[in-house]
């Protein structure tokens, strides 16, 4: 127990703490008010729940990286215990008693206290060694990436250093303070490692102990009053902004599914994000977030190939200038910068395939891809200034419904001859089937189109196109920040989708899949909508086509994005595969892992940013590791890049087909 | 400075092949219609004077009442005003080079009067060297930039054949451009909603205080070039067997 005089010394310490406590979290809030939008409040029991599950079970964090997840879990879960152990330090310090009693539970907290102790010391020194001595390459950046003068200075470092010792004293301390009482009271068979310890202090006389107990609780405590002003400055802060971010997340049908922008609101003068402040509220809480592990980058396609865009610099970069300028945020005051001044480069905003990755495998929630998206809305709907062979697209989508700029009376050259119904010929129609831009238009995709109209019909399905009703979904527009043209496509094709009264539909392209399911929704289109991979494993199943075994090949599924990260479905791909074909290999990278072929949030449509290697290079490259002959793609994008990439790589390229052509090839 | 581009609504070119001739003689088309993609670049024209040299940037065209919008895209784009000539009836170049001339004058002291080099429909490319005639002023065909614009005179390059002349005119002058003048920027969306709220001020021929002259130029026999049988071949297996499957195919053809 502390002296009078501690306990007053103490008491008042506590009480600034508070109060510069209060104010840096509150400032915290200020800036993060400062974003667009509401957290949504549905379901919060939900939310909180998966919050709560999450926090303490670490969940994402152990989707990568198994050994840095494993001692961060030992620095993690100390760490949350730690907020017990220094309650029960307080009490014990100001209270003659042993919290929590030297029953049961008191014995269970005491030996839970001393294992998380000693794993939390083993956790950190363990990160400090990968940072300090190690220089693990997971920590650095390439060349070309944008970085904060701080970062580049090695703000990173210094950070990394202050919580590390932080950590360490904080914990060292608390756990030397038992081993000094251990000594002084007698062994602690509960407190087996603080026990092993205090051997060391046998033959101190008691008032050495004594002074070494009182002097390790102020370090272990007085070090938390310290650090709680700096904390919100910290990335250490993690630790508590994961938990808001989970909590607060927006629920989305979709993993990238964005948020349609009121156009006849007539009081919006900004569209998009120019400045930190215009980005989403989450935008701004995400950086508070970050823990700056660089997860998101390891899996970035744009980065791992050399291109300027690093998801973490982006969400690192956004927190350094925060911190730089929080009392003006805080306050209400103007960002003098734009984000493309010191967030990331222009090449970097039209690097991002959109592939979804980055927020997948973020272990605290972040979503840099968005950050991204609405960066390119302002370029294209406030500057006009945008990679130039997208406008090709744009006045295509526009003016001709597809991004090609083909006559829109084209559309259904690809069923010439192939007795398709549209829904005028079929309007009792039970399934809509969404052919997509490429399947009609592209000359190797629509050989997917003729494969699946194909399985249709043997199947006996009752379905119908929309021809040249049809336009396209506006997924590339709105990648590329076009949201103005998307929200015109998608005005335009949910009056004809509700007009046909199509309830459910199926697509042959994943983009107009995500499109239709997941982003329709907000302009009044509900519908079942499923992938053609689905449609063909529940044909299958049903008996309804019988496709035999007989494709002597080894495949290699390649999931695209859209399909597998954005909407979930990595089986039924998996499962049509493995009715046609004799084996099926996976890739290093593959389901919610997969790597982009390099099509993506609009990329189809301009030349790829400046890099050292093209991205479907290097998703061929991982295919031909595993031997396999075949990559069968659900996508008519990853069925061209892909393609190229073959051709590319020569002579004994792999073969690259759709799964409908696979499947089609088998029926008799 | 003041400076008029003049366009036209015509059809997307995408859509072109699609139209069918008695479409086309009846002047109804059920087509999507934009501006004709060669004024686009005479509007990107008039903007870069505007940003490069000062003063104002204003869109006339002649037609119907659906070609407000075009006029919209061009304010969209960035021009400061645009004017709709109204006129229903059948027209040729020449006709529409003396109601140009007119809302030319109407519009006061223009400097540079832009337009793009023909329609994609019409195709008769006449109609600057008609505005020219009939304005009196100089015309600068074929014109790929503009070097210099002084308070008297304009200098430009045109590109003739495979040369390329500079060449000073005095102002007033008609310029005809060709794409190489820069690509037709894409309008954001602030200016699209700036655009659509714009009332476009509508003359006719007699507010002009013209007669348009009845045409003088008649279309006789409308019709569409025969089909061709065109086909596409792809040639398979490696870029040397393909290569040496297509010079068969080619000698064949007796092309080579
Ligand atoms: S969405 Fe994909 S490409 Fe874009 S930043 Fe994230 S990981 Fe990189
Ligand atoms: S955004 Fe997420 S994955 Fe990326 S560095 Fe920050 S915490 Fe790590």
């Amino acid at each position: 127990m502390l002296t009078l005089i501690e306990k007053l010394i103490f008491a008042v310490l506590v009480l600034a703490t508070i109060y510069n406590g209060y104010w840096a979290f509150y400032k915290v809030y200020l800036v993060i008010r400062r974003g667009q939008g509401e957290p949504g409040d549905d379901d919060i029991k939900k939310r909180a729940w998966n919050a709560f599950v999450n926090w303490v079970t670490l969940r994402p964090v152990w989707k990568t990286r198994p050994v840095s997840s494993l001692f961060h879990a030992f620095v993690a879960w100390a760490f949350m215990f730690y907020f017990l152990v220094n309650f029960g330090d307080i009490v014990q310090g100001y209270f003659p008693i042993k919290f929590l009693g030297e029953g049961f539970i008191g014995n269970a907290y005491r030996f839970i206290a001393d294992v998380l102790s000693v794993a939390g010391l083993i956790g950190m020194t363990y990160f400090l060694v990968r940072r300090f001595l190690a220089h693990d390459p997971h920590l650095e950046f390439h060349d070309n990436i944008r970085l904060h003068e701080k970062v580049l200075a090695g703000g990173l470092k210094k950070d990394s250093l202050i919580v590390g010792l932080f950590i360490l004293f904080h914990v060292g301390f608390r756990f030397l303070g038992e081993s000094f009482t251990i000594a002084h009271e007698g062994l602690d068979p509960y407190q087996p490692f603080a026990s092993a310890v205090s051997s060391l202090w046998a033959g101190l006389p008691d008032t050495t102990l004594v002074f070494w107990q009182h002097a390790s609780w102020w370090i272990a405590l007085g070090l938390i009053l310290a650090f709680i002003p700096y904390f919100p400055h910290s990335k250490h802060f993690h630790l508590i902004m994961a938990g808001v971010n989970f909590l607060t997340k927006p629920e989305r049908p979709a993993l990238g599914a964005l948020e349609p922008i009121d156009f006849e609101d007539e009081s919006i003068e900004q569209f998009g994000a120019a400045k930190l402040t215009d980005l989403t509220w989450k935008g701004i809480l995400d950086p508070y977030a970050c823990i700056m592990c660089n997860r998101c980058q390891d899996v970035c396609p744009a980065y791992t190939t050399g291109k300027e865009l690093s998801p973490s610099a982006l969400e690192i970069n956004k927190r350094y200038y925060i911190n730089d300028h929080v009392d003006k945020l805080a306050s209400g005051g103007e960002c003098e910068l734009k984000l493309l001044d010191f967030a990331l480069t222009e090449s970097a905003v039209w690097a991002c395939t959109t592939c979804g990755a980055c927020v997948e495998i973020c272990p605290v929630g972040n979503e840099p891809m968005f950050d991204i998206l609405h960066i390119r809305r302002n370029q294209v709907l406030m500057e006009s200034d945008f990679p130039a062979k997208l406008q090709t697209a744009f006045t295509g989508m526009e003016r001709t419904g597809n991004p090609w700029k083909l006559s829109a009376s084209d559309r259904m050259n690809w069923a010439k001859g192939l007795d398709i119904p549209t829904v005028d010929e079929n309007p009792d129609f039970d399934v809509l089937w969404w052919v997509g831009c490429a399947p009609a238009y592209d000359m190797r995709a629509q050989s997917t189109a003729k494969a699946f109209a194909r399985i249709l019909k043997e199947a006996g399905v009752n379905f119908a196109v929309l021809g040249e009703r049809e336009m396209c979904c506006g997924d590339s527009a709105r990648r590329a920040g076009n949201e103005y043209l998307f929200f015109e496509l998608a005005t335009q094709n949910v009056e004809t989708l509700n007009e046909v009264k199509a309830k459910k539909i199926v697509t042959t392209c994943p983009h107009g899949l995500n499109t239709l399911a997941a982003e329709y929704g907000a302009f009044g289109g509900h519908y079942e909508v499923i992938h053609h991979s689905q449609m063909i494993d529940d044909l299958i199943k049903a008996g309804k086509i019988r496709p035999k075994k007989e494709l002597d090949a080894t495949v290699t599924f390649h999931d695209p994005c859209y399909l597998g990260r954005h909407n979930g479905i990595y089986d039924e791909p998996r499962e049509t595969l493995s009715f046609v074909v004799s084996e099926t290999v996976e890739m290093e990278h593959s389901r919610n892992q997969s790597f982009c072929c390099g099509a993506g949030g609009a990329q189809m449509w301009k030349e790829e940013e400046h890099g050292a290697q093209a991205v479907n290079m290097k998703r061929y490259e991982e295919a031909v590791e595993t031997g396999a002959s075949c990559i069968a793609v659900g996508c008519p994008f990853c069925l061209t890049m892909l393609t190229d990439a073959s051709k590319e790589a020569g002579d004994d390229g792999l073969v690259v087909k759709d799964i409908a052509e696979l499947v089609a090839e088998t029926l008799s | 400075m003041r400076y008029l581009v003049c366009i036209k609504q015509t059809p997307d070119t995408a859509e072109l092949p699609k139209i069918s001739p008695e479409e086309a003689a009846s002047g109804k088309l059920s087509v999507n219609l934009v501006v004709n993609p060669w004024d686009e670049h005479a509007i990107e024209a008039g903007l870069q004077l505007m940003e490069n040299y000062g003063g104002t940037t204003g869109a006339v065209t002649v037609g119907e009442e659906g070609a407000i919008d075009a006029l919209r895209s061009a304010l969209a784009m960035g021009c400061k005003d645009a004017t709709l000539v109204k006129h229903d009836d059948e027209i040729d170049a020449w006709g529409v080079a003396e109601l140009l001339a007119a809302a030319v004058r109407h519009d006061g002291d223009v400097d540079v009067v832009l337009t793009g080099q023909m329609t994609v429909d019409g195709n008769s490319g006449a109609v600057p060297v008609a505005l020219a005639r009939k304005l009196g002023w100089p015309v600068l065909t074929g014109v790929a930039k503009v070097v210099e614009l002084t308070d008297d005179s304009i200098t430009v390059e045109r590109v003739v054949g495979q040369a390329r002349l500079t060449v000073k005119a005095p102002t007033p002058v008609v310029v005809s451009v060709i794409k190489e003048i820069g690509e037709p920027r894409y309008p954001t969306f602030i200016n699209i909603r700036k655009a659509a709220r714009v009332k476009i001020p509508e003359l006719t021929a007699e507010e002009l205080g013209v007669d348009v002259p009845a045409p003088v130029v008649h279309m006789s026999n409308f019709r569409k070039p025969p089909a061709r049988d065109a086909h596409v071949k792809l040639f398979e297996g490696t870029p040397q067997e393909a290569a040496a499957a297509l010079i068969d195919a080619l000698l064949e053809e007796k092309v080579l």
